[in-house]
């Protein structure tokens, strides 16, 4: 059995620095393997290790996406490959999606299983892993969290929603989008680390893929950003102090009030 | 075909009623077909064989104007195999400028698949739509874990938008919908996934995507039994009960009811924060509140900056007032 990953390398939002104009320094941003996608490389490794899968991790992007790829190697994963081409800058959910269907059709077709995290913490739109499905023409469930069998040619997942907890049975190949998986994503050994120094990676172009310049990047790319700001969440704030005023009571249950009658 | 007006995602709940943010689309639509030449505004429903003069009815009041049913006795609750296709036949039918979907779990099925079909853009959980140069959809929506807005065109048609339930408010007006019945026979579309099992969750709290009150408890609230006073209070207000990570930490609350970047993002029309500081990756979770009320004896709390009212004082004196008069 083939299992693929696509990873993704992320700007660690969580300690986002500024320019002084107030754009995002990337920069002097830490890059960090999507903390959801590290639960997909964990939950291949169990496939490997459950039916003795062969495991690949795909990243998309610029050359020093490498990192990521050196991380899965260290976590176990088998085989990782780069799809990098200055022609690939500036796509959306919609190019990227493009991009990864042809890697799978062009250089991995024997695939049985995709997996891909939820969503990603920079862009957050979790529509690349159903786009991907969709131009591949395999079903796709999203939130798993758990893989529970492989049968011939259907594979069992759990999946936990805000709402339900559902179990599905699908054709594979198919493509899971996994999210809050059970099992924790685990640490790199020695040996592994070892290994992911020496790994050598492939890389494919937009040639190799076979991908038209008008499919991918910017030209392929049916939505654009016009203007991006940061955000202001600054409100007119009204500062009660409590303890000097008495009355203040009745103006908070006046607006709960107004909630609740409209 | 020439696309034509606004086309909405009709999601039904369990009991076959219209969903909130369907009627929060259509008002918003309204809006937009303004500015449109006032084209149509069109909502498609997937369902049973019911009567749904009701829902034709209630969808016309918020300002749809036709309203497309696919009905099957077949159909008895969402299915991942044949919604997104079966939507997707009616994005091509009736083809529109512009597509809105409620950014629910099945929503944002429907509309991956549907973009993907039709190749063309969509954009994920937007916080305003307008219609900007050229006559495009201008959509908007925060990205880099809420600490930036971007706003963004799409080149192709349809112009496609998902927004999560209470983004936008519904009101009614004066107007009729027409219905227009459509047959598309299900068993023709492949079924390559079998729904083994489907549980309906116990929720401990209620459903934070669709409360209209939130009440959310930080450090402040895990000492001294605070929370018992938020849950009290939450009752009376028929409100959610939420919180901050610390919450979570201390067992106060499941991991599910965590507000932030890391847990939920939450548009209620009322965020009651109480004993929340107010840190950013917290804050990127509730900026789309409609009003925010926050509670904190330090007068100097982040969260004061992002509310519309700030109750400088303790939670413990705070908290019982308002449980005693929200009585009268």
């Amino acid at each position: 059995m083939n299992i693929v990953v696509f990873i993704k390398q992320v700007p660690d939002t969580n300690d986002v620095k500024w320019t002084q104009n107030n754009n995002i320094d990337r920069a002097r941003m830490d890059c960090i393997m999507n903390p959801v996608d590290k639960q997909a490389v964990e939950a291949a490794l169990r496939l490997k290790e459950q039916y003795d899968a062969h495991t690949t991790v795909i990243t998309m992007g610029p050359n020093n996406a490498t990192e990521i790829l050196k991380e899965a190697i260290a976590m176990g994963i088998d085989e990782a490959t780069l799809l990098c081409d200055s022609k690939f800058a500036g796509s959306d959910t919609c190019a990227t999606s493009k991009v990864l269907a042809a890697a799978i059709k062009e250089k991995y077709p024997q695939t049985d299983l995709i997996l891909f995290g939820q969503s990603a913490i920079d862009g957050e739109t979790s529509q690349t892993g159903p786009s991907t499905a969709v131009r591949l023409n395999m079903p796709f469930i999203s939130h798993v969290n758990e893989i529970t069998g492989i049968t011939d040619n259907t594979v069992i997942v759990n999946t936990e929603t805000e709402t339900n907890k559902c179990s599905y049975k699908i054709t594979m190949p198919a493509v899971l989008c996994i999210n809050n998986y059970i099992y924790q994503p685990r640490i790199p050994r020695i040996n592994g680390y070892i290994k992911s120094q020496n790994y050598y990676y492939k890389t494919y172009n937009i040639y190799e893929l076979n991908i038209s310049e008008m499919d991918t990047g910017v030209k392929g790319s049916p939505t654009y950003v016009s203007k991006v700001y940061k955000t202001n969440e600054q409100r007119n704030c009204k500062r009660i102090d409590t303890k000097s005023q008495d009355n203040y009571i009745n103006e908070v249950v006046c607006s709960i009030k107004d909630v609740l009658e409209n | 075909m020439e696309p034509n007006g606004i086309l909405i995602y009709g999601e039904l709940n369990n009991d076959y009623s219209i969903r909130p943010v369907v009627k929060q689309l259509v008002t918003k639509a309204r809006d937009l077909k303004e500015k449109l030449w006032n084209q149509r505004i069109m909502v498609c429903i997937i369902g049973p064989r019911i009567n749904y003069e009701n829902i034709i009815y209630e969808l016309g009041q918020y300002g749809a104007d036709e309203i497309v049913i696919v009905c099957d006795n077949r159909i008895t609750e969402y299915n991942h195999n044949y919604f997104p296709e079966v939507f997707t036949q009616i994005a091509q039918k009736y083809p529109p400028r512009a597509i809105l979907v409620g950014a629910t779990n099945q929503g944002k099925e429907i509309a991956s698949y549907c973009a993907t079909k039709l190749n063309t853009g969509l954009t994920a959980d937007c916080t305003d739509l307008d219609i900007g140069e050229n006559n495009l959809l201008l959509s908007t929506r925060p990205t880099f874990g809420g600490q930036l807005t971007a706003d963004i065109f799409c080149k192709t048609f349809p112009q496609m938008a998902t927004v999560q339930e209470n983004i936008f408010k519904e009101n009614k007006i004066e107007h009729n919908a027409s219905a227009i019945f459509n047959w598309i026979d299900i068993d023709k579309i492949e079924k390559k996934i079998e729904t083994i099992k489907s549980i309906k969750k116990e929720l401990k709290s209620k459903d934070l995507s669709s409360a209209k009150i939130i009440i959310a408890g930080g450090a402040g609230a895990c000492q001294n039994d605070g929370f018992a006073l938020i849950y009290q209070l939450a009752q009376k207000l028929n409100a959610a009960v939420a919180g901050s990570r610390e919450a979570v930490e201390k067992g106060y609350i499941t991991k599910s009811q965590q507000i932030g970047q890391t847990g939920k993002t939450v548009a209620p029309t009322l965020y009651i924060a109480v004993g929340i500081s107010g840190a950013n990756q917290h804050l990127a979770g509730i900026k789309n509140s409609g009003k925010i009320i926050s509670i904190n004896k330090d007068e100097n709390a982040p969260i004061f900056k992002h509310s519309d009212i700030a109750l400088i004082g303790d939670l413990f004196e705070i908290l019982p007032e308002l449980i005693k008069n929200m009585d009268t």
